[in-house]
């Protein structure tokens, strides 16, 4: 029976590469979105999903300075989400 | 804790991960062949909340269960449960508010439409002002 850290290890390196695959379908819709929603919908759901990676990333590299930055990137998008629907229903950003 | 029940979170927590995953290339599927912006709404919030969420809860009790992080172990499942429950929260918000600024605004129009019953009731709504 394998150890516990070599079979973390080993989960990890698998579904990095599944997780990068679905990392450049999201980029891809990013680039090619028509409307300006679709572009902000691709980036929104590209960066929940890294928040994700960098958690698993942060086990896997065994340092805890990878979560921090994966909470700011969550609030980060919401903002992102706030400003761009006030910009597109009012057409100014509330400074 | 002894080994049976770290192995038990491990194995719990790598479940999660890999629905998580599944749901997450499976959204990514969805944003690319869906016709118009409203239908890719639901790709992209199966992405946030499957894709996101479930990951991170998995993450979570893998970290908890794995002994050889140290004295990192709790920290990194603590912060990732509290990421979880954020995305959780802000996640619907945002692709709500999102989804009304474009109709509104019409920059995403709807292509392949049926029916429109906002669109209907603004109408309707706008003659009785």
């Amino acid at each position: 029976m394998m150890s516990l850290e070599n079979e973390v290890l080993l989960f990890i390196t698998i579904v990095i590469p599944i997780f990068l695959a679905a990392f450049i379908m999201y980029i891809v819709r990013a680039l090619k979105g028509p409307t300006i929603p679709d572009i902000v919908l691709a980036v929104d759901c590209l960066s929940y999903d890294l928040a994700a990676f960098l958690a698993l990333l942060s086990i896997y590299f065994r340092s805890p300075i990878l979560i921090p930055c994966a909470i700011v990137l969550a609030l980060w998008i919401y903002a992102l989400d706030v400003y761009v629907s006030k910009y597109l229903m009012k057409k100014e950003m509330g400074e | 804790m002894d080994p049976v029940t770290n192995w038990v979170l491990v194995i719990l927590g790598e479940i999660l991960v890999s629905i998580g995953v599944f749901f997450d290339v499976v959204a990514a599927i969805g944003m690319l062949r869906f016709p118009n912006f409203f239908v890719r709404l639901h790709a992209a919030t199966i992405g946030a909340i499957g894709g996101a969420f479930v990951p991170l809860m998995g993450v979570a009790l893998i970290a908890a269960g794995c002994d050889f992080l140290g004295k990192y172990r709790w920290f990194i499942a603590g912060a990732a449960a509290v990421t979880g429950v954020l995305v959780l929260m802000l996640a619907p918000v945002g692709s709500h508010l999102l989804a009304k600024a474009a109709h509104e605004s019409r920059a995403a129009v709807v292509e392949p439409k049926v029916v429109d019953f906002l669109e209907e009731d603004k109408a309707k709504e706008g003659g009785e002002q």
